[in-house]
């Protein structure tokens, strides 16, 4: 094949491999943001649990850090989310009892809270250091071969988590969800406990985020406090969500690939654009303009789309039909 | 129809100026973090190796003429960032070999997830972690920076000869001070040196009087400062000053700064103040002509890295020169080739000469401005490490440590 193509065929892989993996960290958040209502603003620190775990459960044993236990994928993934559902539940415990903004703050502080954790505790997570020589499934196997089949194992896992997800939304469950997210008290009135139904999306979100986290380990084959910087670990993700279209699961995962191509892709774009209307230095300046370009497309966007671009829709409730 | 012919007309005549505009020109990637928390010390990095790129191409390219050139890809200094930036590089840019990127964890993340089992060369000129060096590479990943370790190891080595045999010690939290300490404490103790307080600071407080404190216990003669000078250093020696907590400092070269000597005072800082460097020789040949063509473009040549960053870019146009073909795959065995302490000597800036040598057949051998840049067999070299004090006009005075 012509090397060009092939490039181009190996970054399109590239595109869809993180692409996939923000769509799941986007459904996590759809959960908490999108059904229930729950501004989660520390999303890093989760995907960072869930990176770490799988960092430590599978690399070879290391005199840098503990684990090294070299265990299967699916074993690192499961107790990545177990151990994000239980450190969200206590979180959960604390926090989930302000309101929205508030939970914001606490949870931005969470997230900070375990970076710092991971860059003190050296003889566990060989602190700044980081964790290096991860395992990806499939790397054995002749390129292109091997990233196809990590990009198929993303994307199965996202089917699984949307396929999920939909039946959440669409169950008795996902209906209480968006009826605590519209209007609390008519929720409490009708009979329902707001605060256990708050505490399960909010468990169930951050363990989805843990999921991200460990396939995003075992993509990057290391992680380090910066592969939790907010920037490209929360942030982006509210993004993504928000201009998809909140408390719509096909608009968590549309959002996802799209704001992770235009992210990526304007890189590409960027210098060329700032060398042909003449401007010097175009290769520095266009990592800043790039970044100020992506941030007034989506003021401008929100402007004209406040809904998103795959607005919500509300499963047919059984009592209309009488069924 | 009549439009759309036109109109692929037109389409083909801009493919056909663009392949023809490009078909002289060979790419290598720049990675590095342009934004992120590096971003100033990247900038000059960065004109470091437009500068070997300027004067390549100034004296005749790469192979036929062809012009070299540096595609700019954002580490950021975060993995996820650098794993894309360099991706890109790698398989949209399509370039040769990758100088950069800058911070250890993006080079780290972006060398095992994209560029070794791809099979491109990538040669650091700031990734300082040990742990590069134990990575199965293929003999892809490169550094003209000296490994931490080494850093580590001068300090040890300045403190040790200057009797003191009592050290407390602090560190910046970060991958590259923590790098540094850690090798530090290893080798001071190995020396039998004692260590009396080993504290982790994080940066940008705004007092350290009671980490401080906490140090001085244990009758320590000097505090070893692994920090940034800006986000911690400058107020770790102002707290230790103001409270005559210490009055000896050694530190590593992320506290190398003017700025200390301004913002202290260099009379409260003389004679009590010692920063190593992964420096390069400057009384060398090969470092005065980098620092002369350097200055002319209104940089300055004692920058962190910058000198690396030329080295970096004059070896990989080297590599592709005696490579004979813009060949990713040629490029590994080049590069060893072109710095391996046999054959005719090449400073920096001598592109005509070196072109003239791999022409004719000769061996050469490149002497950096930031070192000799033999590589080991790990790809790394063991650098050139120079003290700083505070000298009679208030300015850093270097001298070379060897």
């Amino acid at each position: 094949m012509d090397p060009v193509l092939y490039g181009y065929m190996l970054y399109g892989i590239s595109l869809l491999t993180v692409g996939g993996m923000y769509a799941i960290l986007a459904l996590g958040l759809n959960v908490q943001w999108g059904f229930t209502g729950l501004f989660n603003a520390g999303i890093a620190g989760f995907f960072g649990i869930g990176a770490y775990t799988a960092a430590i459960l599978t690399t070879n044993p290391h005199a840098s850090h503990v684990g090294g236990l070299q265990m299967p994928y699916i074993v690192s993934a499961i107790t990545a989310m177990l151990v994000a559902g239980i450190i969200a539940f206590l979180v959960g415990k604390v926090c989930l009892k302000l309101r929205s903004d508030y939970l914001a703050i606490a949870t931005i502080g969470i997230a900070e809270i375990f970076r710092l954790i991971v860059n003190n505790e050296t003889w566990a997570t060989n602190g700044p250091r980081g964790i290096s020589q991860i395992p990806r499934p499939f790397e054995g196997l002749p390129e292109p071969i091997n990233q196809v089949a990590f990009l198929g194992v993303v994307l199965l896992t996202l089917a699984g988590v949307y396929w999920l997800m939909e039946i959440a939304r669409k169950s008795p469950w996902g209906r209480v969800m968006t009826a605590i997210r519209d209007n609390e008290t008519s929720a409490k009135a009708a009979g329902k406990n707001v605060e256990t139904f708050r505490m399960e999306g909010f468990v169930i979100g951050c363990m989805i985020m843990a999921l991200a986290g460990a396939l995003m380990a075992h993509y990057l084959k290391f992680v380090n406090p910066q592969t939790t910087d907010p920037l490209l670990a929360t942030f982006i993700v509210f993004v993504m969500l928000v201009i998809g279209g909140s408390a719509n699961n096909k608009g968590a995962i549309l959002g996802a690939f799209l704001v992770w191509t235009l992210w990526s892709a304007s890189e590409i774009v960027a210098p060329r654009l700032l060398e042909a209307i003449g401007m010097t230095d175009a290769g520095i300046r266009s990592a800043y303009v790039r970044i100020f370009l992506i941030g007034l497309l989506l003021q401008i966007f929100l402007q004209k789309n406040p809904q998103g671009l795959l607005p919500e829709t509300r499963p047919s409730s059984p009592g209309k039909n009488g069924s | 129809m009549k439009l759309f012919k036109q109109l692929a007309l037109g389409v083909c005549a801009a493919a056909m100026f663009a392949t023809a505009a490009h078909a002289e020109s060979i790419k290598v990637g720049s990675a590095g973090g342009v934004t992120g928390p590096i971003a100033e010390l990247v900038a000059t990095i960065i004109k470091g190796r437009d500068l070997a790129r300027d004067q390549i191409n100034a004296e005749g390219g790469l192979l036929k003429g062809d012009k070299l050139e540096m595609v700019i890809g954002d580490s950021a200094c975060d993995p996820k960032a650098a794993v894309d930036a360099v991706g890109k590089l790698v398989n949209v840019e399509q370039v040769v070999g990758i100088v950069g990127p800058s911070c250890s964890g993006a080079t780290n993340a972006s060398v095992q997830a994209v560029t070794i089992p791809a099979g491109v060369v990538v040669l650091s000129d700031s990734a300082t972690a040990p742990s590069v060096t134990e990575l199965k590479d293929n003999d892809t990943v490169f550094r003209v920076s000296p490994s931490d370790a080494y850093q580590g190891l001068a300090i040890a080595q300045l403190v040790t000869k200057a009797g003191i045999k009592k050290v407390a010690m602090t560190y910046s939290n970060d991958d590259y001070n923590a790098g540094i300490a850690n090798v530090f404490e290893k080798e001071f103790k190995a020396m039998g040196g004692e260590i009396t307080g080993n504290q982790a600071h994080e940066p940008n407080k705004a007092s350290y009087r009671s980490e401080l404190q906490t140090l001085t216990q244990g009758e320590p003669e000097a505090l070893a400062i692994f920090a940034y000078y800006g986000s911690s250093g400058i107020t770790i020696i102002k707290n230790s000053l103001e409270n005559g907590l210490f009055g000896k400092f050694y530190a590593a070269d992320g506290m190398f700064d003017q700025s200390v000597i301004d913002q202290i005072g260099a009379d409260n800082l003389k004679g009590k103040i010692w920063i190593t460097q992964a420096s390069s020789d400057t009384a060398d040949a090969s470092y005065k002509a980098f620092a002369e063509a350097f200055k002319a473009t209104g940089a300055d040549p004692a920058a962190p890295y910058a000198a690396h960053g030329y080295d970096a870019t004059f070896m990989m146009a080297l590599a592709i020169e005696k490579a004979g073909s813009a060949d990713r795959t040629k490029i590994k065995d080049a590069l060893r080739a072109i710095s391996n302490g046999k054959g005719e000597v090449v400073r920096p800036g001598e592109w005509a000469k070196a072109k003239k040598l791999i022409a004719e057949g000769k061996d050469i051998n490149y002497e950096g401005a930031s070192g000799s840049a033999d590589f080991d067999a790990n790809g790394d070299v063991s650098g050139v490490f120079a003290v700083n004090v505070v000298g009679d006009d208030g300015k850093w005075s270097k001298e070379l440590l060897k």
